[in-house]
């Protein structure tokens, strides 16, 4: 018993006709070559204006020792200084009270008042405790490592409240 | 010497009831705004009498702005709503990257936020359309339709329509 050599090949034709559609099909359902290739953008700021101040950092202040809320972003100006701008900005007044910059994993900002010596760059004195406001960042920060601002009290050592930077 | 320290407490207590109970407002401007910054660049052009065009104050807003996450699909990066001078609202991604797709698309979303595993069709979400990605990394603009209400529209989704899977979301907040 052998099956003609015509039945074998109408066979392997008709399991070609229908396994090709679906492969064709599952490809266009899943691109799987996407998985490997990469379409990579780079469009100009929609109002672009390379003289504008440029956001670097952000984030949202959170209250720790005193209820305290905003927006903290580190700005470049066009001739590259940096400075911070505080955003809906309030907390509570106090003594004393700094704008520092600090280091989000530093145990010592994790409570409300800070034990040991806080590792921290001086921004200046709270020009108020609402409103926006801008302070000075020096050049030479290293804003990977400094990467949190801390409304601080100098007198108390007390963790106003906090805000963690990320890449804008 | 133990009322002496009594007594500094004491001061340190009063100290802190009569801060706590006044205001100091500050209202600083951006600095691009600032009017001495302003008539020294007017000086400057004028004295360079090049008959250049003034550049014109940027006076787009920065609306929102949010961080994506998702990690079935590695999505990273910023989203940022701008409004233009004329009103019209920009999304921006910036710093992105998700895993390239099939019909992947961004969307707004009528939630706070979403998860890996969320199905917008079986939870019934709104959308708004703003069009098929541009590329899985990299900046990009999108226009959003006039009349979105952003209150309500509250997060950004990278989405993939072919089958609904969000590969990626960012909870908006106020700038």
């Amino acid at each position: 018993m052998s099956i003609p050599i015509s039945t074998v090949l109408s066979h392997k034709k008709l399991i070609l006709a229908v396994s090709f559609p679906v492969v064709v099909m599952a490809w266009w359902a899943f691109r799987p070559e996407k998985l490997w290739i990469n379409q990579k953008v780079n469009e100009p700021a929609p109002f672009a204006s390379s003289s504008d101040p440029q956001p670097l950092y952000t984030g949202r202040l959170q209250g720790q020792a005193h209820q305290t809320s905003g927006r903290a972003t580190v700005y470049q100006a066009a001739n590259g200084t940096l400075y911070l701008r505080l955003t809906d900005f309030s907390t509570s007044n106090g003594p004393d009270v700094h704008v520092v910059l600090g280091r989000e994993e530093d145990e010592n900002l994790k409570q409300e008042i800070v034990k040991g010596q806080l590792d921290s760059i001086e921004l200046g004195a709270l020009k108020g405790n609402q409103g926006d406001q801008n302070y000075d960042v020096p050049s030479s920060v290293d804003l990977g490592k400094y990467d949190a601002v801390v409304i601080y009290c100098e007198r108390f050592h007390a963790v106003f409240g906090l805000a963690k930077l990320e890449q804008f | 010497m133990a009322s002496n320290g009594k007594i500094v407490l004491g001061l340190a207590a009063l100290a802190c009831t009569f801060g706590l109970h006044t205001s100091a407002r500050a209202q600083d401007n951006m600095k691009h705004e600032d009017g001495m910054k302003h008539e020294e660049s007017m000086k400057q052009d004028n004295s360079m009498k090049h008959g250049d065009t003034m550049q014109h104050e940027d006076k787009s807003r920065t609306l929102e702005t949010g961080t994506f996450h998702g990690k079935v699909h590695n999505t990273s990066g910023r989203a940022t709503i701008y409004q233009e001078e004329n009103g019209k609202l920009i999304l921006r991604l910036t710093n992105f990257k998700t895993s390239n797709g099939p019909d992947v698309h961004v969307v707004l979303i009528a939630a706070k936020d979403a998860g890996d595993d969320a199905n917008f069709l079986k939870s019934n979400t709104e959308r708004v359309e703003l069009g098929k990605i541009k590329g899985n990394e990299g900046d990009q603009n999108y226009e959003i339709p006039t009349g979105t209400d952003l209150s309500k529209f509250q997060t950004v989704s990278i989405y993939c329509e072919r089958f609904n899977a969000n590969f990626g979301a960012a909870p908006l907040e106020k700038f």
